[in-house]
């Protein structure tokens, strides 16, 4: 009797000790997430004001902040917002399949057996810090000198593209969006820095007996990426195209709108809603992903 | 007859091997192709900072000059050193200190965090867990504003009437917002840290927690002796990650700490646009260099990226070896 209470007790203990270890997380939770939540659509449904004796004035408005945000407000840079919310969304939609199939193409590539090996990957894996926003802004050149660009018009000058115009006559509409996605390919590069970790460490945790029954049944190495390899890389590629999501996501500059009309323009309300539609916006693109994702891995997994 | 059936076999064989043989070595050839030019293109953008940063500024618009200088020159090195770095070295060590700071606080409580979601089943374990993945999903810009409001409004259930007339305190441009956000969670990509040390976590022996246990250990003395020191691996790479960003962030410190003087939002102050006649004018004043173009206002601030980006290289340099081992043991894969 009196063991088992004992025994009892300590359980309860291990779960508040756990408790107590989650609790920092469990208060930010409250504290920068929940409640900002929840004022954020407050202020979207009020108009906000300041108050005579200081603090904030709220006053009932309804949906009219939304329709004021669709109907007259304009970005700082004077676009109208769902053009902004389209082109966010439609850069997303070229951008991520490109990142996701890149950082794969490079973990492949990393993954092979030569000499300098350590080197390469020292390389590879440099977009981590090539990657972060302050860098790539500052690396972009202001005064339009073709010999600081980053993009590299190498190929606009080479003897490749002379060659493909003159002696191919392959016609200049169809060879300038396949420049521009050549020259853009460091800005792909410096976004694919950790998912291309990420799928290096998953290719080199498939099991090597897998590739050696694949070559003993006289799979040609085509059948053994499609049927051993990309199989097993598919539980983490649902992983990357999230994370590359929220990644892209987080580039976006919806908040130095949102900051502008609060503080700039003082209408808190108005950037509160641009705020609230914004997150449906993410929630929506996740769950679309998700869902398309969902079906590809089950069937893989078969 | 016999013998030339054989030899006719071993011709085959021959053409055989060889074609096996010239596929193996196009391949390698092709994808050590692609491996090089890979390099190249992530190399290229800095390498060709190098002339650019190095040369005089006269000589920034000739087109005779691509990759050697004909003058050699730290000009645009100097200026930039006092653009970005207006306390000397001792304000690229405190940018390096804040977010080697940061990054202590992140992995501490990260750590526990991840431990406790994988290891202990309290009340409520599942909720928390889908509390993690939830602010990992939502970019955080989306709560900016009232996240902002709310610091600059600072009060806790009351009790800030106690200290201040207002019943609140202003703690925008106070360093503390930066350091509760970091203890409590929300610093830069913490979700994403907490959910790798809790994958890590779960992929621990259980054997060693109870080992721990029957020598007569308690929950801390198990977690601190035992399960910190196993962890060693995913510290190391969630260490990296955290460093890198912190360093490199610049919407924190923008918004909750403008005037901090990090050397990230220095960097990203600086060199706006509008700021190029000072910059410029600055250079010639300084410096005495009679011609300026907007040349020169590019080569400062790619000096100004180059001197920024010297602690993160050592750090990535000392660093990486262990990245892709590290990662292979966090438990995010299989």
């Amino acid at each position: 009797m009196n063991k088992s209470r004992k025994k009892l007790s300590f359980r309860t203990m291990w779960k508040i000790h756990g408790l107590i270890f989650a609790s920092p997380f469990i208060i930010g939770f409250v504290a920068f997430f929940l409640v900002p939540l929840v004022q954020t659509i407050y202020y979207s449904l009020n108009k906000v004001g300041v108050a005579d004796q200081g603090g904030m004035s709220f006053e009932w408005n309804g949906i009219q902040n939304y329709i004021d945000l669709f109907r007259t407000e304009v970005t700082t840079g004077n676009q109208t917002m769902i053009r902004l919310f389209t082109e966010e969304n439609l850069t997303m939609l070229i951008s991520l399949p490109m990142i996701v199939v890149f950082s794969l193409f490079m973990a492949l590539l990393a993954n092979q057996k030569f000499r300098g090996r350590a080197v390469v990957r020292l390389l590879f894996f440099l977009p981590i810090i090539l990657g972060i926003d302050v860098v790539i802004d500052m690396l972009a050149v202001t005064a339009g000198n073709t010999s600081l660009d980053t993009g590299s018009n190498l190929l606009a000058g080479s003897y490749v593209t002379i060659f493909l115009v003159r002696t191919l006559n392959v016609p200049m509409r169809i060879l300038y969006p396949i420049m521009t996605y050549v020259e853009n390919i460091f800005e792909l590069i410096s976004q694919a820095g950790v998912q291309t970790l990420v799928y290096l460490t998953a290719l080199q945790s498939i099991s090597p007996s897998l590739y050696e029954v694949a070559k003993m049944e006289g799979a040609t190495a085509y059948e053994t990426f499609w049927k051993v390899t990309i199989p097993s890389i598919m539980n983490i590629t649902f992983f990357v195209v999230i994370y590359t999501i929220v990644d892209l996501f987080l580039k976006s500059s919806i908040a130095e709108e949102a900051y502008a009309f609060a503080f700039s323009q003082g209408k808190i309300g108005v950037g509160s809603a641009l705020s609230v539609v914004y997150i449906l916006n993410v929630i929506l693109v996740l769950a679309v992903a998700a869902l398309l994702l969902r079906k590809v891995v089950k069937k893989n997994e078969k | 007859m016999k013998n030339k059936q054989c030899s006719k076999v071993d011709a085959s064989l021959a053409i055989y091997l060889f074609r096996n043989k010239s596929k193996q070595t196009s391949v390698k050839v092709l994808s050590l192709v692609l491996i090089l030019g890979l390099c190249f293109t992530i190399l290229y953008p800095i390498l060709s900072l190098v002339p650019v940063v190095f040369s005089s500024v006269e000589d920034l618009g000739n087109p005779n000059v691509i990759w050697i200088p004909q003058e050699f020159s730290t000009v645009s090195f100097k200026m930039a050193t006092r653009l970005v770095m207006p306390q000397g070295i001792m304000s690229m060590l405190k940018s390096v200190l804040y977010a080697a700071f940061i990054m202590v606080l992140q992995v501490f409580f990260s750590a526990m965090v991840g431990y406790s979601l994988a290891r202990v089943k309290f009340w409520g374990r599942g909720v928390v867990f889908g509390m993690v993945i939830l602010v990992f999903l939502l970019p955080r810009q989306s709560l900016l504003l009232a996240q902002y409001i709310s610091f600059v409004h600072f009060d806790v259930l009351g009790i800030m009437d106690l200290f201040t007339a207002a019943g609140e305190i202003n703690l925008i441009n106070n360093p503390i917002v930066l350091v509760l956000l970091a203890v409590f969670g929300f610093g830069v990509n913490q979700s994403l840290f907490i959910f790798l040390f809790s994958q890590f976590f779960k992929n621990i022996p259980k054997e060693l927690e109870e080992a721990s246990l029957i020598d007569g250990c308690g929950f801390y003395k198990t977690y601190f002796r035992i399960m910190l020191p196993n962890a060693i691996p995913i510290i190391s790479t969630v260490g990296i990650l955290s460093f890198v960003w912190n360093y490199g962030d610049t919407y924190y410190t923008n918004y909750f700490n403008p005037n901090g003087e990090y050397m990230s939002t220095l960097l990203s102050s600086t060199f706006v646009s509008a700021n190029k006649e000072f910059i410029l004018n600055a250079l010639t004043n300084w410096y005495d260099v009679p011609v300026t173009s907007d040349m020169a206002f590019d080569a400062v601030k790619q000096a100004g990226v180059l001197i920024f980006l010297i602690p993160l290289l050592i750090v990535y340099l000392i660093g990486q070896r262990r990245l892709v081992e590290n990662m292979e043991n966090s438990g995010l894969v299989g």
